[in-house]
């Protein structure tokens, strides 16, 4: 089972600025089972767009998505439905993805009714089963999101989406709200929830560490496309894009103590979206650009058969 | 180096029912330096440094303590007084610049605000205020002026919010959290832009921040903070080496390597306390695994060593 990524593009139109937002423009990309694909750029750059076309709360503009052959929400009412079994999405902020007024018990125990996964009796077991897999003690069942730490709240979150026994777990920001000292346990936990359910992952970050701590495959984004793709050891240890060099560069490494060089900084912002530069996306930033760069986009070319860049000048 | 700032047993309280939330906390910041403040949400380092600027919100009150800027304890000042060092002297940067900065007035008032509720010597205040945007890197000096700051982007907002708190050269600049709402390669232009500044008018700086490797890129020194009390204060660079507390250990060994291994992080277990639930104890005792008898009944104090201070009986590298 494989999925599979395949020209897609979203735009949204703004009727009140009378403007298109191009959030995505042109992205392929394709992940087998088991993997981790993770998807590293700054704000703007579409990876949230992408989670939400990936677990189907919106469709692609152009373009389709594919799991093992068939295909993604395409908004049939019944498929839809058995679509979101496959596909769950964790989301960045537990606190606002959870329903305050709602158990943690409850909120997971609607989601095996929802999608019949459970007969009637068996609900209350399956709930416990899955607080106990994602480290939350059966007793707490009864609580409000409230009363739980962030840590504890990004786990029933992570029951959550794990309760409607999904193939593929999109991971938008999931440890990036949480203090220092649990994002570990929180990483830990993924990482071992995958191995124990062969899960798929997409996970979506800013933050490069934790990015390079579960990938296997890298995508590094740049307003609405991939400009690097690879395994996460080529990406990270030999990036070759202009624009992934000043990502990693960009860093302060808790290893390097003084360590950064704060004369070499990539100048500039991501350019509006709504009014996408013509060529290269990055050229106007771009330390090493030619005249070319603003004339036509760089397609995305292998260097290597598992490494792949959109940018000419380093293929050369 | 002389004291430019020093915060003697402060403690901050809910006013209602006394609950501690920052508990007798002391530490010092040289003239020039760079300090950073390193904890977790509810560890106290934001109100600390609200105490300073007796900007504490309604509800919380400073219950003892002392703080000493330039000589002056600031607590005991009256509210003009205190008025007059605000902004002047002693300038705050803010995580989120849209909420801190006025959503509808222009940038330029509210710059010229600044210069109008203070006494200086500065003739042409307009041509300042355009200086003072161009330095931070802002293109166009004169548009910036007569924009609204929805109009600018986070990075740009959080220039603007930089030249504001440098418009009246502050002898020291704290900053809370001020780039952790920013993508990496603009917190990279931040930060470049904060410790150039620093460096060319000699100012002292606070930084408050919950990530290491910003505050192992930027401060001279560390405090960390770990429910409402401080832990560990020492250089940077004994700190990322050789950390004695063994919350610093623990948060450092919890981050993930750098290069190609990626073993099971080292997480540290269950969560942080609230701080008035500490009473007669280490707060980080529960947490801990190097963890004896006395760390359950005892307060471990500040203990000062070679390089900085430690609060624990066993610190890690053998006694203090």
């Amino acid at each position: 089972m494989t999925l599979t990524i395949r020209d897609v593009t979203k735009k949204y139109s703004i009727k009140s600025r009378k403007t298109v937002v191009n959030a995505l423009n042109g992205v392929s990309l394709t992940v087998e089972k088991g993997k981790t694909l993770g998807i590293v750029g700054e704000s703007g750059c579409g990876k949230s767009t992408l989670a939400r076309l990936i677990v189907g709360l919106e469709q692609p503009t152009e373009g389709s998505l594919n799991w093992s052959g068939a295909p993604l929400g395409q908004g049939v009412r019944n498929g839809l439905r058995s679509h979101h079994t496959k596909t769950q999405l964790v989301f960045q902020d537990p606190y606002s993805s959870l329903n305050p007024r709602q158990t943690i018990g409850a909120c997971i125990a609607e989601v095996i009714k929802t999608h019949k996964l459970r007969a009637e009796d068996q609900v209350n077991a399956r709930v416990i089963e899955l607080l106990s897999v994602v480290g939350i003690a059966e007793d707490m069942q009864n609580r409000f999101p409230h009363q739980l730490s962030g840590g504890q709240r990004q786990r029933v979150a992570i029951a959550r989406a794990l309760a409607a026994e999904p193939d593929l777990l999109v991971l938008d920001e999931p440890v990036s709200a949480l203090d220092v000292s649990v994002r570990a346990d929180v990483m830990n936990l993924l990482v071992d929830l995958k191995n124990q359910f062969n899960l798929t992952y997409i996970f979506i970050s800013h933050d490069l560490s934790m990015v390079r701590h579960i990938s296997d495959d890298i995508a590094v984004m740049y307003l609405g496309r991939v400009v690097e793709y690879g395994s996460w050891s080529e990406v990270l240890s030999s990036p070759k894009h202009p624009y992934t060099k000043a990502l990693i560069q960009s860093i302060p490494e808790h290893t390097t103590v003084r360590g950064i060089d704060f004369e070499n900084v990539l100048e500039g912002e991501v350019p509006d979206p709504a009014n996408l530069p013509k060529g290269c996306a990055f050229n106007q930033r771009c330390p090493i650009a030619v005249p070319a760069c603003a004339e036509k986009v760089p397609e995305l070319l292998e260097l290597t058969s598992h490494h792949l860049v959109a940018c000419p000048e380093v293929l050369k | 180096m002389s004291n430019l700032l020093e915060i003697k047993n402060l403690s901050v309280v809910i006013s209602d029912d006394k609950r501690v939330l920052v508990n007798d906390v002391s530490f010092e910041l040289k003239a020039g330096e760079a300090v950073g403040v390193v904890g977790e949400s509810g560890s106290g380092k934001t109100l600390s440094a609200l105490s300073i600027l007796g900007l504490l919100a309604r509800g919380l009150r400073i219950d003892s303590g002392e703080i000493n800027f330039q000589g002056k304890d600031l607590l005991k000042l009256s509210t003009e007084e205190m008025r007059e060092i605000r902004g002047n002297q002693i300038a705050m940067i803010y995580q989120d610049p849209m909420t801190a900065l006025n959503p509808v007035m222009k940038i330029g008032d509210q710059l010229m605000e600044v210069l109008d509720s203070h006494e200086h010597e500065i003739a042409d205040r307009k041509a300042h205020i355009l200086n003072g945007l161009a330095a931070v890197g802002i293109a166009d000096p004169d548009r910036a002026f007569d924009s609204y700051p929805h109009e600018f982007s986070g990075g740009m907002r959080q220039r603007v919010m930089i030249a504001m708190s440098l418009l009246l050269s502050p002898q020291l600049l704290i900053a809370d959290e001020p780039t952790t709402a920013l993508d990496v390669t603009i917190q990279r232009q931040i930060l470049a832009l904060v410790a150039r500044e620093r460096k060319r008018r000699q100012m002292s700086m606070l930084w408050i921040t919950h990530d290491l490797g910003v505050v192992a890129n930027l401060v001279d020194r560390v405090i960390v903070m770990y429910a409402g009390r401080v832990v560990e204060v020492g250089t940077v660079e004994e700190m990322f080496k050789a950390p004695k507390h063994p919350y610093t250990a623990g948060l450092l060994a919890s981050l993930p390597a750098v290069g190609n291994n990626r073993e099971k992080l080292a997480s540290i277990p269950g969560v942080p306390p609230k701080p008035w639930q500490v009473i007669n104890n280490c707060a980080f005792a529960p947490r801990c695994s190097s963890a004896k008898d006395i760390c359950f009944s005892h307060r471990p104090e500040l203990k000062n060593n070679q390089t900085g201070s430690v609060a624990c009986f066993f610190p890690l590298g053998g006694a203090s």
